[in-house]
């Protein structure tokens, strides 16, 4: 455990007896999931197991089947609009920015929208959020189309944290990254979620991802959900899992790994 | 935590203290931030060895915490500050907190003269590209025409049905409501002088010789020049024009050449349809406001035009669909990058088909008047 960053036992998201069902393909069946108070959860799972649906689920975005989703206890589908902003943010895979609209603009949207405060506290606070996020300072007046992909993430990130989040949702974070990029996206997720106390989960195929930074990973097999820490998730005799977790790519993300961390 | 998030975030901020000493209690943040501010403001300009107390403050984000940075700055001593806490300010305050970099304004008057020039510049552009393109697809089609082994038939076909078969609803009620639409012009003008029956000659002239295919030629563009534009800026986005030509296959001759040749057979035989369907609205209207069954009609119609007039309309149909299917093809292929530039160059393609068949239309008219025709 990482000093001085309380991870309490106690859930802020959690998902209870969740079914989704497209057609006759079940996607999910009857799958429960804390998520615990300022961890980081790595959600992992084979190709159509279901992960985006899984994260547009907790995140409100889709209604399942059956089965609820509590954020602090509240049912997830009754909070408002401003609420449920203020609580949840999220990076979508592809950073989903408003092309219309410059980085800096894009950051402010949602403080404009959900704030009281003044135009030149919006920008102020947008240039923290910005470089936060390790945006370079004369990057905000640039319009998505001139970003480049690891600057793509790191603005819809910056825009994800504007309203001060207690949770945080990251759709493949590093996907589409060169390495070099991607530990550094890695290494800025530690350091928000240390600094800002901010719970994180991450869908992600990135081992690297999963071993280095993630408290406890949630492996999507067969419809439900198997959470712990990689540590015993490697002695787990699920095929699914130990395959991948004693695949080649999982012995060299071990290796890569920083002790200290995902032992939880 | 920076906020108590098992409980509803509440905003409730107390300051209190005097002299140098102040102490601030509760929860820091964007809802309390203005209170802070207008509290503390007095107290920073009158005092000197400033200390603020935090030790009873439960809540504190980044706005919040930016505002504590600021104190820190003017020399404020912050104490009490919790582990949590100190956290996100070592955070916060470790940045540069530079001001945002904007985009340099202009003035007004320059910006306008910026967009005359450029739209100039732009105009310019796209005339040379559409002169450059038309060239080319008309060298494509040539070379197809005598090459049977670059003949697509099934592409052909497939193209027919979408921008030919399928749009027939729509222009035969176009043509149907047009010819309500002139012939009741014709009525309201004529029958003062009780020649409400050249009303008939009226309708038949004008649909067979403009309206038919003007309708129609706006019709195709904006069904199908738009469809071009839209499934070529889409392959584009998806590499898949990359790709073609990777495999030595050129999209002039794989997508282009099918379109073009499609529109243009298909264009005229629409534009022969709405003839038709124009007359029977003709005919409708004039049962139903000149009392004159279809039979005398088209006697009627049989002495106001002859084969001329109809030859008028066709043969400006190929030419225009020539235009329509070239301009929505050259703008599918100038997408560049995003989905925003296929919405963009689709809208583009359209305007400047339905701005070409006008421009065509009146040259047309200006030459058919001087042969005489």
């Amino acid at each position: 455990m990482n000093a001085g960053n309380k991870k309490s036992l106690e859930p802020i998201l959690s998902a209870h007896g969740i079914v989704n069902r497209f057609g006759n393909q079940l996607v999910h069946d009857k799958l429960d999931l804390d998520i615990r108070q300022g961890e980081i959860l790595g959600i992992a799972g084979g190709s159509g197991s279901g992960k985006s649906v899984l994260l547009k689920t907790l995140t409100g975005l889709h209604r399942p089947n059956s089965g609820k989703v509590l954020l602090n206890g509240k049912p997830i589908a009754s909070l408002g609009s401003n609420e449920k902003a203020e609580q949840i943010g999220v990076l979508f895979q592809r950073g989903a920015l408003f092309s219309s609209l410059s980085v800096a603009q894009n950051v402010m949207l949602p403080m404009r929208e959900h704030t009281d405060l003044p135009v030149e506290a919006q920008e102020k606070l947008a240039a923290v959020k910005l470089e936060l996020a390790g945006m370079p300072a004369d990057s905000a007046a640039k319009f998505p189309s001139e970003l480049s992909g690891g600057m793509v993430k790191r603005a819809a990130l910056a825009r994800a944290l504007a309203l001060d989040p207690r949770i945080l949702f990251l759709d493949e974070p590093t996907s589409d990254l060169d390495s070099l990029t991607a530990s550094g996206i890695d290494e800025l997720i530690v350091q928000l979620n240390k600094g800002l106390g901010v719970t994180v989960v991450i869908v992600t195929h990135d081992l690297n991802t999963l071993f280095g930074i993630c408290d406890r990973v949630a492996m999507l097999v067969d419809r439900r959900i198997t959470v712990d820490t990689v540590d015993k998730l490697k002695r787990s005799d699920e095929p699914w899992i130990h395959d991948l977790l004693h695949s080649p790519r999982a012995q060299g993300a071990l290796h890569a790994r920083k002790p200290g961390h995902g032992i939880g | 935590m920076p906020r108590a998030s098992t409980t509803p975030p509440s905003s409730i901020l107390a300051i209190h203290g005097d002299g140098n000493q102040m102490a601030l209690e509760g929860v820091l943040d964007v809802r309390s931030l203005d209170q802070a501010h207008s509290a503390l403001g007095q107290w920073l300009t009158q005092r000197k060895d400033r200390v603020l107390d935090l030790r009873k403050l439960s809540g504190l984000d980044t706005p919040g915490a930016m505002f504590l940075c600021e104190l820190r700055d003017r020399h404020v001593e912050l104490t009490g500050i919790s582990a949590e806490h100190e956290q996100l300010l070592d955070l916060v305050c470790g940045l540069g907190r530079k001001e945002l970099v904007k985009p340099k304004a202009v003035p007004g008057w320059r910006e306008f003269i910026i967009r005359i020039g450029r739209g100039a510049d732009a105009f310019g552009r796209d005339t040379y590209d559409v002169i450059a393109f038309v060239g080319k697809s008309l060298n494509a089609l040539l070379r197809s025409l005598f090459h049977p082994s670059l003949w697509r038939p099934a592409a052909i076909s497939r193209q027919i049905t979408e921008t030919g078969v399928n749009a027939l609803p729509i222009v035969g009620v176009m043509a149907i409501m047009i010819s309500f639409v002139i012939g009741y012009q014709g009525l309201v003008q004529l029958r003062p002088f009780g020649g409400q029956d050249y009303t008939i000659n009226l309708v038949a002239v004008s649909i067979l010789r403009e309206m038919g295919v003007l309708i129609t030629a706006i019709m195709v563009a904006g069904r199908s020049g738009s469809a071009f534009a839209a499934e070529l800026g889409v392959m584009k986005t998806r590499e898949e024009i990359d790709a073609l030509e990777v495999m030595g296959l050129g999209p002039m001759e794989l997508l282009v050449v099918p379109r073009l040749v499609a529109i243009i057979i298909t264009l005229p035989l629409l534009t022969f349809f709405a003839d038709v369907m124009g007359l029977v609205g003709g005919a409708i209207l004039s049962q139903v406001e000149l009392h004159i069954s279809p039979l005398p009609f088209l006697d009627r119609v049989r002495l106001a035009v002859d084969t001329s007039d109809l030859f008028v309309g066709v043969v400006k149909a190929p030419i225009f669909a020539f235009f329509i299917g070239a301009v929505g093809c050259m703008h599918g292929l100038r997408v560049r990058g995003s989905a925003e530039s296929v919405g963009r160059e689709t809208t583009r393609a359209v305007v400047k088909a339905i701005f070409l068949v006008i421009i065509f239309d009146a040259l047309f008219s200006i030459l058919f008047e001087r042969l005489g025709i």
